[in-house]
């Protein structure tokens, strides 16, 4: 097991150490949009990590701190790892800070002008979240679509990666 | 018979195994997925060859310095010798009234079906006469050579929005093509110059498949002017966690710090340097340690130092974002819209190289 993973939540750590760089050094610059404050408006268990968004003041971003699973990477700035969630494969940017660790970040929007209050944000982070772990429709679907509609599955395209994987018969994604 | 561009192409020596890899490869570039590949060979084996005429205005011809250096070798090749540059002052043989020649003839036999490509930009002052070619000015055969055209090709900051040539007070008047010609469709590709995958990508999708890419409000290609420097920068988790560069040669900078402080355009600069990245994908400005100086926005000579920090972000961001393609920003004003504006966002971040494209090839 990581020796540096989170056995509990670490929301309130995750937030704790960003409220703590706004109030120092992102503090007066103007990327900072005074309005908002840093938030973790979610995060949970996937998977045996932790995952949640990030609210601040210049940006929000989806995160992933180590948990038990043992997938993460504790990678630095110029690396980075892909994951597969629910809704796609996203690509996480390693980092590292004194008192949380290393922890992983995706940009969903920066800088945050077009956040006007505090509500907004939470509200547009919380959406990203749910979309995030929602899962998409089948990824067979047009095949599938095809076979019912009469025509043959067969005709569909299929990548060499699917059809490995059992893509052309309604599996593998 | 009509003449195809794989006629075209084997006429050149090239195999059909190096053509269907080219076609492969494209379809990659162009983020169509592999299922558009075989569509891509189609189209170049069964339609009539689009010539594309290439003019050079007021500029540097780094675009063409560029776009000679597109990453694959054989994309080089085949785009050089298949697709057609019937025209283009830096890469003919042709020279005088032979060069001249072949303008008209493309102007009459393909009336209304060749692409135009332009290269730099018209200057208006003294009725054009600062940009003086084959006897007249510029400005004329731009407008002659558009009136037949397709659709045109607006390459670089100059021909985009006018660079450094158009920068104050503009002497020139230097002017950016669709300001000059209105009534043909402008497919800008600013940059200084663009990234040459980007430049190929976009030929050869306009060659392909006759149409033009889905451009966003400032008429630039979305799939490679979707997102911002920022968005994809490297050291992005460096500005997440205020780890800034404060001089050039600081303990910050030899980390590979932000250099947000230092003046770089990232966070207001749509352009795909820091996915497709430069030199076949080996760096970009900001790996090489010196900020983005936002190239591809227009008016980037008018916009203070390359080394000032931005310090108006907001209003830069409002001004970037009149041209958002669906997205976030003037979305998200409504709390009800959110839902719509995350969701992009989430697909924006899943994309690698810009929004969610639908290309309506896939």
């Amino acid at each position: 097991m990581n020796p540096a993973c989170h056995t509990e939540n670490p929301r309130h750590l995750l937030a704790a150490t960003f409220t703590r760089i706004a109030a120092t050094r992102m503090a007066g610059l103007p990327v900072v949009n005074p309005a908002l404050a840093v938030a973790v408006p979610a995060m949970e268990a996937w998977q045996g990590e932790w995952v949640g968004v990030l609210v601040t003041p210049w940006a929000v971003n989806l995160a992933i701190l180590p948990g038990p699973g043992g997938r993460f990477r504790p990678i630095e700035v110029g690396g980075a790892q892909w994951w597969e969630l629910p809704s796609g494969r996203y690509e996480f940017l390693g980092n590292r800070e004194d008192g949380l660790g290393h922890y992983q970040s995706c940009s969903l929007l920066s800088p945050a002008f077009e956040l006007s209050t505090q509500a907004d944000a939470e509200d547009f982070a919380l959406t990203a979240f749910d979309a995030l772990l929602a899962a998409p429709p089948p990824a067979s679907a047009s095949a599938e679509g095809a076979r019912l509609g009469g025509g043959s599955a067969i005709s569909q395209p299929v990548s060499r990666r699917d059809f490995l994987r059992g893509g052309l018969f309604g599996g593998g994604r | 018979m009509i003449e195809t561009f794989y006629d075209v192409l084997r006429r050149q020596g090239i195999t059909r195994r190096s053509f269907l890899k080219f076609c492969s490869l494209t379809a990659t570039s162009l983020g169509l997925g592999a299922a558009a590949a075989p569509r891509i060979a189609h189209a170049l084996e069964s339609k009539p060859r689009t010539p594309v005429v290439w003019l050079h205005g007021l500029e540097c011809t780094c675009c063409t310095e560029s776009f000679i250096r597109s990453a694959h070798p054989l994309t080089k090749d085949v785009i050089l010798s298949m697709l057609s540059l019937d025209y283009d002052d830096t890469l003919m043989a042709a020279a005088g009234h032979q060069a001249e020649a072949i303008l008209k003839e493309v102007k009459e036999k393909y009336k209304g079906q060749y692409i135009l490509a332009v290269e730099g930009n018209p200057p208006l002052n003294e009725d054009g006469m600062y940009c003086f070619q084959g006897g007249r000015p510029f400005v004329e055969k731009l407008k002659e050579m558009a009136a037949d055209c397709k659709a045109i090709i607006a390459w670089g900051s100059c021909a985009s929005w006018g660079c450094v040539q158009a920068a104050k007070p503009n002497p020139t008047r230097a002017t950016p093509v669709h300001k000059v010609i209105t009534d043909k469709p402008v497919i800008k590709v600013p940059g200084c110059p663009p990234i040459p995958e980007v430049m190929t990508a976009v030929v050869t999708y306009m060659l392909s498949f006759e149409r033009m890419p889905t451009l966003d409000r400032m008429g630039r290609p979305a799939m490679f002017y979707g997102q911002r420097i920022h968005d994809k920068c490297y050291r992005r988790p460096h500005f997440d966690a205020g780890q800034f560069a404060e001089t050039w040669d600081d303990e910050g900078a030899r980390k590979g710090y932000c250099l947000y402080k230092m003046g770089c355009k990232g966070p207001t600069t749509y352009n795909a340097c820091s996915t497709v990245r430069w030199n076949e994908g080996v760096s970009f400005p900001i790996q090489s340690g010196h900020g983005c100086i936002g190239c591809s926005e227009d008016g980037f000579w008018d916009k203070g130092s390359f080394y000032s920090r931005v310090t108006d972000i907001k209003q830069f961001g409002i001004e970037a974002n009149a041209d958002k393609v669906g997205a976030t920003a003037a979305a998200v004003v409504g709390a009800g819209i959110a839902a719509h504006a995350a969701v992009t966002a989430l697909a924006r971040a899943r994309n690698k190289t810009g929004i969610d494209v639908k290309q309506g090839e896939q």
